[in-house]
């Protein structure tokens, strides 16, 4: 039983309703009220909460993890809902600010925050959305929540109240009775706490089906130009009101009504109810079939989409490239992440040190390809956590993440890459083989000054980096640069030495280092590649 | 005098002193530079060698042409004339598409001399590997073995020459497009080293990478003494201007196997103007090779 979370149970929590949040994604995107299709709102809310979840790593405490957490979401905050949501994680964080471990009696507190956080950031708050089950869940909450003393239990009370929210959202707001929907917002955040409350009944990642993904939309004009031919007529929808000035609603029949639009169109759908007819029709005269409805009533919605369109945009819809292996590296910098590409990479991800990428970056990465096997090469140790995570979720393709810590190994294993290898297996194995061997250095500037392992460290003077451990300080960094290198070469000679320089460092400072290295270690191989990456003004790896 | 000429052609690489103790002749390419055209000699002293390759180092493009319809045809007639069949043992096709003129000289040579003989053997490799197939057959010769009798064991034996080598740079092998390869081969790769070999269609196929210089030798090395297959002949070692390396490279290959003969020379202007400079490979005869690249 339940009683008291952790920040790091939380997480998992998380973890979990987001997963069932972007199980529902399509559906949650399906919900669309507007005659023109902008049905985003599952993808904005994933890529909110993914994008939040991703950036930061679980702990302990309650507080500080939702603090990081809810920053994190907010950066990746996108549409409407996707605000709203962000502002709902907001509100949980100032609500349990200063907890270490909450219990569910203290969710009356923190959904009240949350509430007033998410009617804040909205400047005209609509009933009947994602706010309305806030607030009732707010309401049930602060009435209720005491009488609970494990999540589980109180978890399932929520999640009927808040579903009970939900299909009442068509009442509250007329566009989503005429539509037939319920909220989409408000979808996606029963979805959200529907998988945390099978988290709290014991179900893991396994039990959550696989994920799907929206195929990309393709740009209109693109697909439908001047020149275009009208192959496949237009997907029309509508709902009509009969109108008893213009028939005899008791006596309508549907198949009389039905007859004439057989000669108009196909792919006939027809639903009368209660003196509300709706209608789909495929057409290429939608004109003459509304002209012919409206003799019999006044329509509510109406919904024409030119199919070539449609068409078109699965035509243009870039094809996913088939292939045995797909390699692909973090990195940053565009000199080292051009670099490489033109080495072999399939696909280079944005992020390092500063800039971890989510879950999410990777499973979209990993679905740009129709891959056999998937090889994923990391630039940190958090990164490999993710990628790991990332690897556990994605089930399209068999996904293999090296254990690669640095920019410096990662080239390692993707240097020794041969393409054509027959197995998998041999594949890493190759990958692998020098990375046990691999000596990463770094140069770059101290932000304190401190103390470490009996090196004395002055901010804003350049430190020289071993793997992990800071050996050199020094105000100079070609002294930096050069001693570092001495020191790695006193204790193995290493016969390659590749720079990786950064975008602080000029043209003329890059070749004084080479000059030196040349001259210093006349048998080894040196190689210097303008990196462009930030933080890191020298990058060097030696093998 | 031979019952029948020998030739090999400007990728065959071997030297004057080996030509003539081996009675081999050879029909000429050609190249060029800043479109001035050379004809692709393989006489060359060290100093020109060194100035061709140090062109090449500069950045100058050298661009190569097969050989001459009127060289194969002046060059066979005059043997056909002297009443001597001719064995003509071709630069790999998979490397140049000669061989497909010299096949037509023969038939109307064939034509033009009744009783006389042009046999054409692609001999599906290049460089002293070539080279070590034009010595096989006048060691033939030498034993009694007539034109055609040559000319099938050479094509009967030509895939137990074994090669194997490393570039500087994967470079030239791509501008030339005469190299199979994944793309990770190609690129800038500092300090990783291509292991190239000839497959069994007589392309060159890098079909596996090594880290360092030190580890590149020794995978070579051991490659071609097992290639060797327990008979250790002869060692042939060609370079692009890298004569130093062709003798670690010796001395590691003999520490593994103490071979009777170690022929090493220049990588001529043809092959070379491939795989640029700073290229090394070792060739024997031993198993049969039956690796094929992936396309």
């Amino acid at each position: 039983m339940q009683q008291f979370l952790d920040g790091e149970v939380l997480n998992s929590a998380f973890t979990v309703g987001y997963r069932n949040l972007k199980k529902n994604m399509a559906a949650i995107n399906d919900l669309n009220v507007f005659p023109v299709p902008d049905g985003d709102t599952g993808t904005n809310m994933v890529h909110t909460f993914g994008g939040g979840l991703g950036a930061v790593t679980a702990q302990k405490n309650v507080g500080l993890y939702l603090r990081e957490l809810s920053r994190a979401v907010l950066l990746n905050a996108r549409g409407n809902s996707g605000v709203i949501f962000s502002q709902f994680i907001r509100g949980l964080y100032c609500g349990f600010e200063n907890k270490e471990t909450i219990c569910f009696a203290d969710l009356a507190y923190a959904f009240d925050c949350a509430r007033e956080d998410t009617y804040k950031s909205i400047i005209s708050p609509t009933e009947g959305t994602i706010l309305t089950v806030i607030r009732e869940a707010t309401d049930y909450l602060t009435a209720n929540a005491d009488k609970f003393d494990d999540f589980k239990s109180g978890f399932e009370a929520l999640l009927g109240c808040m579903k009970d929210t939900l299909v009442r959202t068509p009442q509250m707001l007329p566009v989503l009775k005429e539509a037939g929907v319920v909220d989409s917002g408000a979808a996606g955040l029963v979805c959200f706490f529907e998988g945390m409350y099978a988290y709290f009944c014991g179900l893991s990642f396994d039990d959550i089906d696989e994920i799907e993904f929206n195929a990309p939309k393709g740009e209109i004009s693109a697909s439908f130009g001047p020149d275009s031919v009208m192959e496949y007529g237009y997907c029309t929808e509508f709902v009509l009101q009969l109108m008893n000035a213009k028939t005899d609603i008791s006596s309508f029949s549907k198949d009389e009504f039905v007859k004439p639009l057989e000669s108009l169109g196909d792919s006939i759908v027809a639903v009368v109810n209660d003196g509300i007819v709706k209608i789909h029709i495929h057409t290429f005269t939608p004109e003459k079939v509304l002209e012919y409805a409206r003799k019999f009533g006044e329509f509510v919605t109406i919904k024409i989409e030119n199919m070539s369109v449609q068409h078109n945009e699965t035509q243009v819809a870039p094809q996913k490239e088939q292939v045995k292996y797909a390699i692909i590296a973090v990195a940053s910098g565009q000199g080292i992440s051009d670099y490489f590409y033109s080495i072999g990479a399939s696909l280079i991800i944005d992020g390092g040190q500063t800039n971890n990428p989510s879950v999410d970056d990777f499973l979209k990465a990993f679905d740009s390809f129709d891959a056999e096997h998937i090889i994923v090469l990391p630039n940190n140790s958090n990164i490999i956590l993710t990628a790991n995570q990332a690897a556990e979720l994605y089930k399209a393709s068999d996904v293999h993440v090296l254990p690669t810590k640095s920019l410096v190994e990662g080239y390692s294993a993707l240097s020794m890459m041969n393409l054509w290898c027959d197995t998998v297996e041999e594949l890493i194995d190759d990958m692998s083989s020098g990375l046990s061997t691999v000596v990463s250095a770094f140069v770059t500037t101290a932000t304190r000054d401190t103390n470490i392992g009996g090196v004395e460290i002055s901010k804003n003077n350049y430190i020289g980096i071993k793997n992990k451990e800071i050996l050199i300080c020094d105000q100079d960094r070609f002294k930096c640069a050069t001693e570092l290198v001495s020191n790695i070469m006193e204790q193995s000679e290493k016969e390659v030495i590749i720079v990786f320089y950064g975008e602080a460092v000029s043209e003329e400072e890059a070749k004084c280092f080479k000059d030196w290295l040349e001259e210093e270690y006349s048998l080894a191989d040196i190689g210097f590649i303008e990196g462009k990456q930030d933080v890191y003004d020298y990058i060097i790896s030696l093998e | 005098m031979n019952s029948f000429v020998v030739f090999g052609d400007s990728t065959c690489d071997l030297g004057k002193e080996m030509r003539e103790k081996y009675d081999i002749e050879y029909v000429t390419m050609n190249y060029s530079i800043d479109d001035e055209e050379y004809v692709a000699s393989l006489d060359w002293d060290e100093q020109g060698a060194k100035k061709h390759y140090n062109l090449m180092r500069g950045g100058k493009r050298v661009f190569t042409t097969q050989v001459p319809k009127n060289v194969y045809y002046d060059s066979f007639k005059a043997v056909l004339e002297s009443g001597r069949d001719v064995l003509y043992i071709s630069c790999s096709s998979a490397l140049s598409a000669s061989i497909n003129t010299a096949i037509l000289v023969a038939k109307e040579l064939e034509e033009e001399f009744k009783d006389a003989k042009v046999y054409c053997v692609d001999s599906l490799i290049s460089s002293l590997g070539q080279g070590y197939l034009l010595m096989l057959a006048s060691q033939k010769r030498g034993e009694g073995l007539s034109a055609e009798e040559t000319a099938k064991y050479i094509e009967e034996n030509r895939l137990r020459v074994n090669q194997c080598g490393t570039v500087e740079s994967m470079e030239y092998l791509r501008r030339a497009g005469r190299v199979k390869a994944s793309k990770a081969f190609f690129g800038n790769l500092f300090g990783v080293k291509p292991i190239i070999i000839s497959d069994i269609k007589g392309q060159n196929y890098a079909y596996k990478k090594v880290k360092g210089t030190t580890n590149a030798r020794a995978a070579i090395a051991d490659h071609i003494v097992d290639a060797a297959d327990g008979v250790y002949d002869t060692i042939l070692i060609s370079h692009a201007d890298c004569e130093a390396e062709a003798m670690i490279l010796r001395d590691e290959i003999l520490k593994r196997a103490e071979f009777k003969e170690v022929i090493i020379g220049y990588i001529g202007p043809i092959v070379g103007a491939s795989v640029g400079p700073g290229t090394v490979i070792t060739f024997t005869f031993g198993k049969e090779v039956t690796i094929e690249g992936n396309e």
